[in-house]
């Protein structure tokens, strides 16, 4: 059994590579209007892990297109994140808004389909590459 | 009906073989193996034993049938949608030839897989000098086990959380007819002695999970979800005595 070792270390020496990271400069475009859009439900961002996630969530309504907005917004970068709405704390069941669009800034976010906004009351940043999730923010 | 057609010919491809060796008085050989394997973020422990009957000129050619342990581990692996009838759009042995069904594939995320199994395998090799030999083996039907997972289950726009557990009957059919946790190796193995040899190859593992609930609903409801992985193996091999 002395060989079991060996195969963990030989895992664990693959190399980690941070694939798809998440810029850091603000994102800039979006169809959203502000000053056409209906406030539907907002909060703020908490800290779940890795280092600390802050700022304010925002769901709009805008000619019967939901969108999310972050602004301000300021996260630790990292691989393969992504922005989720889900009816619980848990994201038991979820909507995959898109890949976080910047570490940092306002950014924008059409939200897919037609979902019954009541039903969903929280946002998350989540890593999918390693199930980690960063933040989540409960809406309401 | 194709589990009982399976069941059938592993029972026919016994007894003849057991008759084989019985009337012409085959030599044969047992051993155990151990074998780790390694892939990015996964790994495998795998411990068999095999009887092998001897056939051809200087017997060299071993047809074998053997129990094999497997435990698999990873981080952060994906498991795509598993059922033929999902991923080809049909269960006929024919799938071999179909390319598969993107749209109809989805993934599952499993932070930490490990799937142990236990199954009946197949083993041929062939010894092309006393030193030298290469040969194949996979699994045909078993069981597996482990702990309840919790991973992400996800198609293009949603997805959901949810706990999974390995699929407990595993059963070697045609491409994905085949259901639960399977092992199989390609594999060189060099002879230290007439009792140990070291191995050396490609080990194709299938682990399979099974979500507590069925997460997947288009375009039909599914909970079974496959990883294929291609690992490195290395190993070590006791012949023992007649």
């Amino acid at each position: 059994m002395k060989i079991l070792p060996f195969v963990f270390i030989c895992v664990a020496l693959v190399k980690c590579k941070p694939e798809n990271t998440t810029p850091t400069k603000p994102a800039t475009t979006s169809s959203f209007d502000a000053t056409k859009a209906t406030l539907l439900k907002n909060g703020m961002f908490v800290t779940v892990s890795h280092g600390s996630t802050t700022g304010t969530v925002s769901l709009y309504d805008q000619a019967g297109i939901k969108f999310v907005v972050f602004d301000p917004f300021l996260s630790p970068s990292g691989p393969d994140l992504k922005v989720y709405l889900s009816k619980d704390v848990s994201a038991t069941d979820y909507i995959r808004i898109g890949k976080l669009q910047s570490t940092m800034g306002r950014q924008v976010y059409a939200v897919p389909g037609t979902p019954l906004i009541k039903d969903y009351h929280y946002i998350h940043i989540w890593c999918e590459a390693f199930s980690v999730e960063f933040a989540h923010a409960e809406v309401k | 009906m194709k589990c009982k057609l399976f069941l059938t010919a592993a029972v026919v491809l016994v007894l003849w073989v057991e008759g084989l060796s019985q009337s012409v008085k085959r030599a044969a050989d047992n051993y155990a193996d151990f074998t780790i394997g390694a892939a990015k973020y996964q790994g495998s422990v795998a411990l068999s034993i095999v009887h092998s009957w001897r056939f051809c000129k200087n017997r060299k050619l071993g047809i074998g049938i053997g129990g094999r342990f497997t435990s698999y581990f990873g981080a952060n692996q994906y498991y795509s949608t598993a059922p033929a009838q999902l991923t080809s759009g049909s269960s006929s042995p024919l799938i071999i030839f179909k390319d598969n069904l993107p749209a109809n594939i989805d993934t599952f995320l499993v932070k930490s897989p490990q799937v142990n199994s236990v199954n009946v395998s197949i083993n041929l090799d062939y010894r092309f000098s006393k030193k030298v030999a290469a040969g194949f083996n996979i699994d045909a039907i078993g069981f597996s086990f482990g702990g309840s997972r919790s991973g992400n289950y996800r198609n293009r726009t949603s997805g959901k959380m949810s706990e999974a557990s390995p699929t407990a009957f595993n059963i070697l059919l045609i491409s994905d007819n085949d259901r639960g946790s399977l092992n199989s190796e390609f594999y060189g193995k060099y002879f230290l002695n007439d009792r140990w040899a070291l191995k050396l190859g490609a080990q194709f593992l299938f682990t399979e999970y099974t979500t507590a609930t069925k997460v997947q609903q288009l375009p039909t409801a599914n909970d079974r979800f496959r990883n294929k992985s291609l690992l490195f193996c290395l190993g070590i091999a006791y012949k023992f005595k007649s």
